[in-house]
Formats: structure tokens, C-alpha cells, sequence
């Protein structure tokens, strides 16, 4: 399955963005997104930016005040996911200009489809940004 | 674009998302999600809300969810938004259903029909953003109904559709494989598609199909080796490549197909070699993406059959990776040494130090990592140092998840390596003080079994040593506090066993040490009864031994308490030790053997000793008794099994009418039996199987393994019962005979490849002078000593100055002109920083904390360092400081004059200048306007960068 989650959390613990791939109850998510976080937060820069949990991998990368976490199965590539981190960042910010956690929040739902498109079923399938942005930025034409 | 889009929020809206960025606390969000789940309640049910306001309600659930609320008042509205013509609406709430659903949820059933009529629609998007609901909402039940719609779909001219199509079948054969069977072949004819994103996107179940059935693809292996080729000579659109590289992504997936079709198979690996030589040779190893690579190359090529000059690249790989100062890529290090060493184990001496400093770093999962390579390695030779080294690891974390794990790879190595039995008892008595708890309650078992049974040689002074051994030992810990329960246990049962064994202890030492036991663990039942147990057993061998048994009064209380307790099991437990104190000592012999816990219990399972009575009771006119094969009529019992498995696994409604009950054959046949297998007429294979040869499928069913889901009554009633519960004795043990010899022979065959790895390990040993002792004989006891093909310098403190690969070349130079940041800063280009992780920015400055950097808490001029210590690494022009944040860019004036008022608002980014700042201006000139556009509005809205939470306004990127 690869991919099970995708979360953003600001470096206070409070969740921006949750993207389950599995499908897990209101509780289950607060607490290992709790979990998570603390463990995270726990950890230098200069350490592994890959932590287990439980029986995730959790790839994480904080970009100023954001952590972007990434759950995966034992068998996906670790620095690979890493890479795909940024790379949702890049479209992000290809699409917002200079994208901050502000632009997250405000644009949850788009931030939303920009992931739908890149990640389904837990696979990574849409990597190219213009592919990735297209089907939003028609949208927003025709709305 | 995004920002002005956004331009439609109310600013109810704003304040919310404003009020829950700012808030400090999680009491304060709670307080502000619960009142706003109650202003949406009542706003979603007042009529005529207008659709827009309806989609920002929407969002506003999906925030209270999000953060840890129920929502599912409003989940009704996300369904009705589905229905919308809006396309934007439409989308949010195909993403809030997908949200806040899964896919048994009932409301489903509510959406099937729309997502059904959006499949057939001409806008494509509207299509698109069905097959995204498809891949989260279908479930098993529901699959049929979109089916043929999705296959269809798999043609359509938009590659955008394709591509959802393909993922969307590709849930349905991870939902119900059976479903799509017949389909699977258009993964294939996608394979093939024009558009790389289909094809891409293809590759995603054909991995999953290859991983279940490899030979079944085997054909493709030219295919995927093709695309591969194609995309590592950049066939594919520009847009696909990420930091330089081709389409990584894709590359990796093919990598990862490769390895599992390679493996095992000399003909289809031949095939990989080339392009796989290729791709290694390529690799940009200064790039985190052409690492991964990379490192998926080395995954592939240990995976394949082995091809040297493939293995010795991968080795090179391998070196670069632990020489690294980036722990991302020592990680992976790790991971692949770990995986190279099933093919060739020499690799793992050359970067002996290198493990060795991974193991003592500070960093969990490094340290883990290490871990699991050590357990890979581990060998007789080197069994007591990496034992050793997990306990004392596994004593210092408090994850219970990881120190079960931990303490079971323990257990499994000091079973299998042990050197001596006093080393294997010390482990264990480790294992089980720190995590006895934890491990499985099979673990302790093992150990009481493997004490009694000796290490399986026949040499009976070894066995007597290791229980003496291991009553020595227990005598001494004993008397800890806080033992975890399992350890008691096994400790009252060796005690009782094989405490007054070697005559070393008195019985009354012993006794009195149980009784010490049972009384400082009241609440253990489980303890107690083993406690008193082993009392019997001691008592027992006592009197058998015909010595006067002398109760201590401690002991008398105890059983006397015993007596009159609550657990029956404790009460009949200490009436039988009061029974055999009175027996004299012929009797005490018979009734409790010394040491036979081993000896196997003789159970006559054909009950020859009644064939006498038999005889004369057929000789006095009884019935002759009728085997079961030879009776006829009579149902077997497995059939109800299958039938329940069946009726469990469809939940569906059965439609098919009952058969008319047949006439039972048999009189001497219970007639439910028979009429219950008619009575629902399932096409199941085995059970038509069943129902054609009743009686002689019944033994050899519950022969074949199947038998552990039922009863075992094997050897009971085999005269009289129904025959059908027992299954023939001789069969039975010759299955657990052959089962032994298996496991016996994969034994041999383990230590046979260890020893051989040893003596490969031990060819060349030198040893290397600057290596601090510590570090030499570690790594000695480890891999068998130091060899001069390690380059790592010893002391990690020295790390830095090392010779390394470019990377930190670079970062060595970066870091001899940190000093004068300014001017460095000014005259270079501005370098890219978007990679927070790259190794050379790990590797600057350790004594500082980045993240207190972020917070602003350390003095300004500390900051400069670690930014220009990696950017110097990396030639690319681009704007960093946005990276990390851009007051100056919120508030412009701040940056220029004057880094304090970053400070000062808890932005320790301050160090950049106005030098960088009109680099990035010039860079990002369009993005620029609009963040300030973005900026002006929010703060038209009251969210200022002043306010509570300036990070909110922080660049993530630049």
C-alpha cells in the first residue's frame, strides 16, 4: 500500500492538513498524530528525518513552522518519500506564490486536491507539477 | 493564483482560521471548535443557505474534524454537495465525503448513484473527481454497480481519466481481488499507454500483482527494463524530471518491479544488468533524489542474482553512504549494507567502524537500523557482544512496542548462538528482569523446556551444569524487587525442578525461597500456584529420597492459606501437596519421577490394554464394532466448518432455493448431521468434495493441517467414538516427525552458512593504528576485527575534519568561510537551501540547536553559520532565506535596516541581509506581488506577522 498517511502539524502540534489512507476512527487519528508529533519534535535536525512508530515508518521534513509527516509501509524508500515531501511543497508553492502555512489553511481544500492528485490508493502516481496543477487551476477558471 | 481565489471567504471565515492559528494552547482550540460546531449547526439546518456559504460551512466541518472533533451532524451537506452542477462544489464535497467516510458508512449508499451519473459525464473534471471518490468509497458490495462504467473509462481520451481509471481498478483488486480477476489484463494494455502518467500510474498494481505472482509477469521484464531505459535517457516530458533527475519516481517503482522479478531468476537479473550498471553509473549522488535512487539500485541488485561488478558498485555505493555526515543517508547505508551482506557477507568487515559509530550515535533510528543489521550478522562468534548490546539498549528505551521486539530477537539469538550455558541463562535472566512482561509468554516456556532439555546434545554433565547454573543464578536474583511475573514463574518451575538437584542447596534453603516468593506476590495467582508446585516437587523428591521432610512453619501458613483460597486451581494445588506429604516414599516415587519432566508421557491411543475386555465381551454376543469407513450415511463433521466459513464470508442474502431434505440412508447416523449438510446447498468445491466421498475424505482432512482449527482428540474414543473426531494415529505422528526433521535440518543448514560466513569474516584481520582500543575491540568481537580497507577515521569527534566525499568537502570549505557570512553572502550566488536535510547542513555547526535557531532563542550571530555552511554546498541560484522564513518580505522594511525586529517577533531568521533579500526579489519577482497581495488581505482581516503566531507567515519554500 505504501503511503498510509500524510500529515501536516505546526511545531505547536496543532494538525493543518490530515490525509488518511487507511481508514482510522476521530480517536485513533488524535492519538497518533499526538504520538507522532511529540516524537518528532523530540528530534535535531541533524538526526534521521525518518522515525518508527508503532508499525509506521514516518518520514517527516519541517519547513519553518511546519512538519510534514509521511507514513509508510516498511518497504518504501525512505529518502524517496522524503523527496516526494518537497516535491508537494514545490507544486504548493508553485501554486500559492511563496506558500506559507496561512495559504494551507485558508486554501485547505485545495491543498487537498493538489495531494489527490499526486497520491491515490497510497501510490504515488501524478509527479509532474503541471499535471498535478491543471484540473485547480481549471477549476478556479471556471469558477 | 491561489491567494486571489481565496478572496471569496467570508470574513467569518478569516476569523476562524485566524482564531485557530493563533490560539496557544489545545484548550483554547477545543473552546473555539466546540463553539464553532455550534454555530454550524445552526447555520447548515436554517433553509436557503446559498450553495457558496454552504461549501465554506463544509470546510469549516472539515476543520472541526481535523482537529480532533466529531462533525458528523454536518455530513448529510457534504453528501448533498456531491449532487451539485458547481464543479468547484462538487469536488469539496466528493473531498469532504472522502473525508469524513469510510467506506461502510451508510450515507454511502446515497452517493453510488451520483458518482455513477458523474462517471458518464462530458467534463472530464467532473469524471475525474468521481474516480477519486471511487477510490475511497467503493467497497466490495458496491463494486458492480461502477464497474463497467470504470472499464470503460480505462479508453477515454483524457490521459487525466486514464489514469484515474487505472487506480481506481486497482482498489477494486485490493478491496476484492475476485471482483476484477477478469480485468487484470488492461494493467498490462496501460503499460503501454501514450501518456506516462497512465503508464505511471500502472505500475502501481502491476506492482502489487508481481508481488503475489512474479513467474505470471516474467514475460514483461523486457517491458519494464525498456521504459526504464527510456526514462533514464530522458525520454519523458521535461515535466516529469524532479532536482535534474528524470521522472525519479517512476524510476524507482520500475527498480522496485525489477528486484521482485529478478529475484531467484538468472535469465530475467541478465536482462537488468546493463541498465541497472546504467542508472548507478548516472546517479547524481550529491542530490537526496539521486540517492534514493541510488539506493534503490542497491536494493534491486541484492535482490537479483548476484553479478559482480553490479555488487561492487553497489559496495562503492554502499561506502559513499556510511562515509556520509548526513544520518539520512547513513540510514540507508545501513539498510542496503544489511541487505548486501545475504550475498556477499565480506562487505560488512570494511565498514565495521562505521557500524560500529552508527550503533553509538545518539539517534534512535539510526541506532535501530544498526540493530537490525547486527541481528543479520550475528553468528556465533559475535553472539555475546551484540546480545549484550541489545539488552542494554533494550533496558534504556521505554517504547514497549520496540522493546518487545527487541527482547524476542534476544531470546531468538541466545537460543541459536548461545556459546555457554551460563552466558545463555545470564541473557535470559536480563531479558526477562527488564522485559518479561512484554515478551511472548511462549518465550518463557521455551526456556523452562530448553533447561530441562539441555542444548540437545546428549551429554548429561552439560545439561546438569546449566541447571545448576541456572538455580545459582535465580537464587541470586531472586530477591529483586519488581521481577516481571513470566520471570517468577520460570524461576519457581527450575527451583522446584531442579533446585536440591546437585545436592548444593537444602531442601529447606529452597522451600523457604519459594515460600519468599509466593508471599511477596499475593496478587500473582499464577506465581503462587507455581511456587507451590515446586514446593510439591522438592517435598516429594524429599520423601522419595526417603529423608525426613521438614515443613518450615513459613511454608505450613502458606499452604494453609493456599487451602482456604478463592482460585480453586491454588486450593486443589495445595490439597494434592498435602496429600503426598502423607504418602510414604514407594508411592512418591511412582507419583513424581525425579527429572521426568522430559520423558514423554505414553498415551496408548489404541486402547490395546481393553482388547481383552473387547474380546470377551464380542465372544458374549456383543455388536462387533463397524469402522466408520464402512458405515455409511454418516456426514462429516467438517463439512459444518466449511459451511460456517462460508455463510461468514458472504454476508450477502442467498437467494437460491433450499434443496428437499434426501431420505437419510443409515439408521445408526444421527439424522441432523446428515440433513444439516443438505440443507443449504452452497457450490463450494470442497464441500461437494466432501459430501462425494464422506468417509474417506474426513481422516485425511483433519490429517492435513486443518486440524489445529478443531478439537484435538486424536487418540480418544477411537474404539467407540465416532471415528470422524479421531484421525489415525500413525499418520499423525509420522506429520510431527517429518515437521521436526524439517525444522532440524533448517537449523543445520543456518549454523553450516554461519560458520562459513566466520571463516570468511576472520581471512584478514588488521588491524589499523589510530583506532582508539575501545572502538578496535568492539568492532573485533563484532566482525572479527579491524581491516585496512576502512577509511573512517576513529573518534566521531573528528568526524568533521575527515576526509570525506565532495559533499562535505564542500561543507568544510563552507564552513571555513563562515566566519565572514556577510561577504561570502553578498558576492556568491545565493545558494539553495529548499533541502533542509542535505548532508552538509547537518554537518555544520553541531553544537547548536537548529530548531531553537527557528525559535530565535540563540544570539543573532550564531545564525549565520549553519545557513551559508550548507548553502556553499550547492552552486544552484536560488532565493534561501524565504526558506526558512521572510519577516522581511511580511513586513519589508524590518529586513533591510535592521534583523532585529525578526527577533524580536520570534523569528531567529534574522541573520539574512538585504543583500539576499534583493537576490530573492529578483528571483521570485512575480510570486513576490502576490505573497504581498496575499499579505495585505489577511491583514486587512486582522492576521498580522506582528500578531500571536507570526510563523503562520512564514515561506516554506522559497
Amino acid at each position: 500500500m505504501g503511503i498510509r498517511f500524510v500529515l501536516m502539524v505546526n511545531k505547536q502540534g496543532q494538525t493543518r492538513l490530515a490525509q488518511y489512507y487507511e481508514y482510522l476512527n476521530l480517536e485513533e487519528r488524535r492519538t497518533l498524530e499526538g504520538e507522532i508529533v511529540r516524537k518528532c519534535l523530540a528530534r535535531t535536525e541533524q538526526q534521521c528525518s525518518f522515525v518508527e512508530h508503532r508499525n509506521y515508518k514516518v518520514v517527516y521534513r519541517r519547513y519553518a513552522s511546519l512538519f510534514f509527516l509521511v507514513g509508510v509501509d516498511n518497504e518504501e524508500n525512505e529518502l524517496a518519500i522524503l523527496e516526494f515531501i518537497h516535491l508537494l511543497v514545490e507544486t504548493m508553492d508553485r501554486h500559492f506564490g511563496n506558500v506559507c502555512e496561512l495559504d494551507i489553511m485558508f486554501h485547505l481544500e485545495k491543498a487537498h486536491f493538489m495531494l489527490e492528485e499526486m497520491v491515490m490508493n497510497g501510490c504515488i502516481v501524478e509527479t509532474s507539477k503541471s499535471n498535478i496543477l491543471s484540473p485547480i487551476q481549471l477549476m478556479d477558471k471556471a469558477s | 493564483m491561489g491567494s486571489q481565489g481565496g478572496f471569496g471567504q467570508s470574513k467569518e471565515f478569516l476569523d476562524l482560521i485566524k482564531s485557530i492559528g493563533e490560539c496557544r494552547s489545545k484548550a483554547e482550540e477545543d473552546r473555539i471548535v466546540l463553539r464553532e460546531i455550534e454555530t454550524l449547526k445552526t447555520r447548515l439546518s436554517s433553509p436557503n443557505t446559498p450553495k457558496f456559504k454552504l461549501k465554506e460551512y463544509l470546510i469549516r466541518l472539515l476543520y472541526v474534524e481535523m482537529l480532533g472533533h466529531d462533525a458528523s451532524f454536518g455530513y448529510i451537506h457534504a453528501v448533498k454537495m456531491t449532487h451539485d452542477e458547481n464543479l468547484l462544489l462538487k469536488r469539496t464535497g466528493y473531498l469532504a465525503v472522502t473525508l469524513f467516510l469510510n467506506e461502510d458508512h451508510d450515507l454511502i449508499i446515497l452517493i453510488v448513484n451520483t458518482i455513477q451519473k458523474d462517471l458518464k459525464s462530458d467534463n472530464y473534471l467532473v469524471v475525474s473527481a468521481a474516480l477519486n471518490a471511487v477510490c475511497r468509497l467503493i467497497n466490495e458490495e458496491t463494486i458492480p454497480a461502477v464497474l463497467p462504467q470504470v472499464v470503460e473509462l480505462l479508453g477515454h481520451q483524457k490521459e487525466a481519466v486514464r489514469k484515474k481509471a487505472v487506480m481506481a481498478l486497482h482498489r477494486f483488486y485490493q478491496r476484492a481481488p475476485g471482483s476484477v480477476s477478469h480485468l487484470i489484463s488492461n494493467f498490462r494494455k496501460r503499460l503501454c499507454d501514450n501518456d506516462p502518467g497512465v503508464m505511471g500510474a500502472a505500475l502501481c498494481p502491476l506492482f502489487d500483482l508481481i508481488t503475489i505472482d512474479a513467474d505470471a509477469y516474467k514475460d514483461l521484464v523486457i517491458s519494464f527494463v525498456n521504459i526504464l531505459k527510456q526514462v533514464a535517457e530522458r525520454r519523458l516530458p521535461k515535466s516529469y524530471d524532479y532536482h535534474q533527475m528524470p521522472a525519479p519516481f517512476i524510476q524507482i517503482k520500475l527498480l522496485k518491479i525489477l528486484a521482485l522479478l529478478g529475484s531467484g531468476d538468472k535469465k530475467a537479473s541478465e536482462q537488468m544488468y546493463t541498465i541497472l550498471g546504467d542508472i548507478m553509473r548516472k546517479c547524481d549522488s550529491t542530490s537526496n533524489i539521486g540517492n534514493a535512487i541510488l539506493y534503490e539500485c542497491i536494493c534491486c541488485v541484492s535482490s537479483l542474482h548476484p553479478n559482480p561488478k553490479l555488487l561492487e558498485a553497489a559496495a562503492d555505493a554502499i561506502s559513499k553512504f556510511l562515509k556520509s555526515d548526513s544520518h539520512n543517508l547513513r540510514y540507508l547505508g545501513i539498510d542496503a549494507l544489511s541487505r548486501l551482506i545475504k550475498i556477499s557477507p565480506e562487505i560488512a568487515e570494511q565498514h565495521q567502524l562505521a557500524v560500529i559509530d552508527c550503533l553509538e550515535d545518539p539517534d534512535d533510528t539510526l541506532k535501530r537500523k544498526t540493530f537490525e543489521l547486527l541481528y543479520k550478522m550475528t553468528k556465533s562468534s559475535n553472539v555475546e557482544v551484540i546480545v549484550d548490546r541489545m539488552i542494554q539498549y533494550m533496558i534504556s528505551i521505554s517504547d514497549n512496542h520496540y522493546k518487545t521486539e527487541i527482547a524476542s530477537r534476544c531470546v531468538e539469538l541466545a537460543e541459536q548462538f548461545a556459546p555457554s550455558n551460563q552466558w545463555f541463562i545470564q541473557a535470559m535472566n536480563k531479558v526477562f528482569e527488564h522485559a518479561g512482561d512484554l515478551v511472548n509468554a511462549k518465550v518463557a516456556h521455551n526456556l523452562m523446556r530448553l533447561i530441562a532439555e539441555g542444548f540437545g546434545e546428549d551429554d548429561d554433565a552439560a545439561d546438569t551444569q546449566l541447571r545448576s547454573s541456572a538455580v545459582e543464578s535465580y537464587l541470586q536474583i531472586m530477591g529483586e524487587p519488581k521481577l516481571p511475573s513470566a520471570f517468577l514463574q520460570v524461576i519457581c518451575w527450575v527451583l522446584g525442578e531442579y533446585g536440591t538437584a546437585d545436592g548444593k542447596y537444602s531442601a529447606s534453603y529452597i522451600t523457604g525461597k519459594l515460600c519468599d516468593v509466593a508471599e511477596a506476590h499475593l496478587a500473582d495467582d499464577t506465581v503462587k500456584a507455581y511456587a507451590i508446585t515446586a514446593l510439591m516437587k522438592i517435598y516429594s523428591f524429599e520423601i522419595a529420597a526417603g529423608r525426613a521432610v521438614d515443613v518450615l512453619p513459613e511454608c505450613q501458613s502458606l499452604i494453609e492459606e493456599m487451602l482456604a483460597s478463592h482460585s480453586t486451581d491454588l486450593q486443589q494445588r495445595a490439597y494434592e501437596l498435602q496429600a503426598i506429604l502423607n504418602l510414604d516414599s514407594h508411592a512418591v516415587k511412582k507419583i513424581m519421577p525425579m527429572d521426568s519432566t522430559c520423558d514423554d508421557i505414553e498415551i496408548d491411543k489404541s486402547l490395546s490394554f481393553l482388547n481383552g475386555y473387547v474380546q470377551q465381551a464380542v465372544e458374549n454376543g456383543a455388536q462387533p464394532y463397524i469402522p466408520e469407513s464402512e458405515r455409511s450415511g454418516m456426514s462429516n463433521i467438517s463439512n459444518f466448518k466449511s459451511q460456517e466459513d462460508h455463510e461468514s464470508s458472504t454476508h450477502a442474502l442467498r437467494f437460491e432455493a433450499y434443496e428437499l431434505p434426501k431420505p437419510v440412508l443409515s439408521q445408526n447416523v444421527p439424522p441432523i448431521l446428515a440433513s444439516s449438510t443438505e440443507l443449504v446447498p452452497v457450490p463450494e468445491p470442497s464441500y461437494v468434495a466432501d459430501i462425494l466421498q464422506p468417509a474417506i475424505s474426513a481422516p485425511s482432512a483433519s490429517d492435513a493441517g486443518s486440524s489445529e482449527l478443531r478439537l484435538r482428540l486424536d487418540g480418544v474414543q477411537r474404539k467407540w467414538g465416532k471415528p470422524t473426531y479421531s484421525s489415525p494415529t500413525p499418520s499423525t505422528s509420522s506429520n510431527d516427525t517429518v515437521k521436526i526433521q524439517n525444522e532440524a535440518t533448517q537449523r543445520d543448514s543456518v549454523g553450516m552458512s554461519n560458520s562459513k560466513t566466520r571463516d570468511v569474516s576472520y581471512d584478514s584481520r588488521k588491524q589499523q593504528v589510530e583506532i582508539s582500543p575501545e572502538k578496535q575491540k568492539l568492532a573485533a568481537s563484532l566482525f572479527g576485527g579491524v581491516s585496512k580497507s576502512d577509511g573512517r577515521q576513529p573518534s566521531s569527534s573528528q568526524k568533521i575534519s575527515k576526509p570525506q566525499n565532495p559533499t562535505s568537502d564542500k561543507s568544510r570549505a563552507a564552513k571555513a568561510a563562515a566566519p565572514d557570512t556577510a561577504s561570502v553572502k553578498t558576492s556568491q550566488p545565493p545558494p539553495d537551501l529548499l533541502d533542509l536535510s542535505e548532508p552538509s547542513v547537518s554537518s555544520s555547526a553541531p553544537s547548536v540547536d537548529p530548531f531553537k535557531q527557528f525559535e530565535g532563542l540563540l544570539d543573532l550571530k550564531q545564525d549565520p553559520t549553519p545557513v551559508s555552511a550548507g548553502g556553499v554546498g550547492s552552486t544552484e541560484a536560488s532565493d534561501f532565506m524565504s526558506l526558512f522564513t521572510d519577516m522581511s518580505l511580511n513586513v519589508p522594511t524590518d529586513g533591510v535596516l535592521d534583523p532585529m525586529p525578526n527577533v524580536i517577533n520570534g523569528n531567529g531568521l534574522g541573520g539574512i541581509t538585504a543583500a539576499d533579500h534583493s537576490v530573492q526579489q529578483l528571483n521570485k519577482g512575480p510570486n513576490l506581488k502576490q505573497a504581498l497581495e496575499k499579505d495585505a488581505r489577511v491583514r486587512q482581516m486582522g492576521v498580522t506577522p506582528s500578531g500571536q503566531n507570526p510563523s503562520l507567515f512564514k515561506d516554506l519554500l522559497g
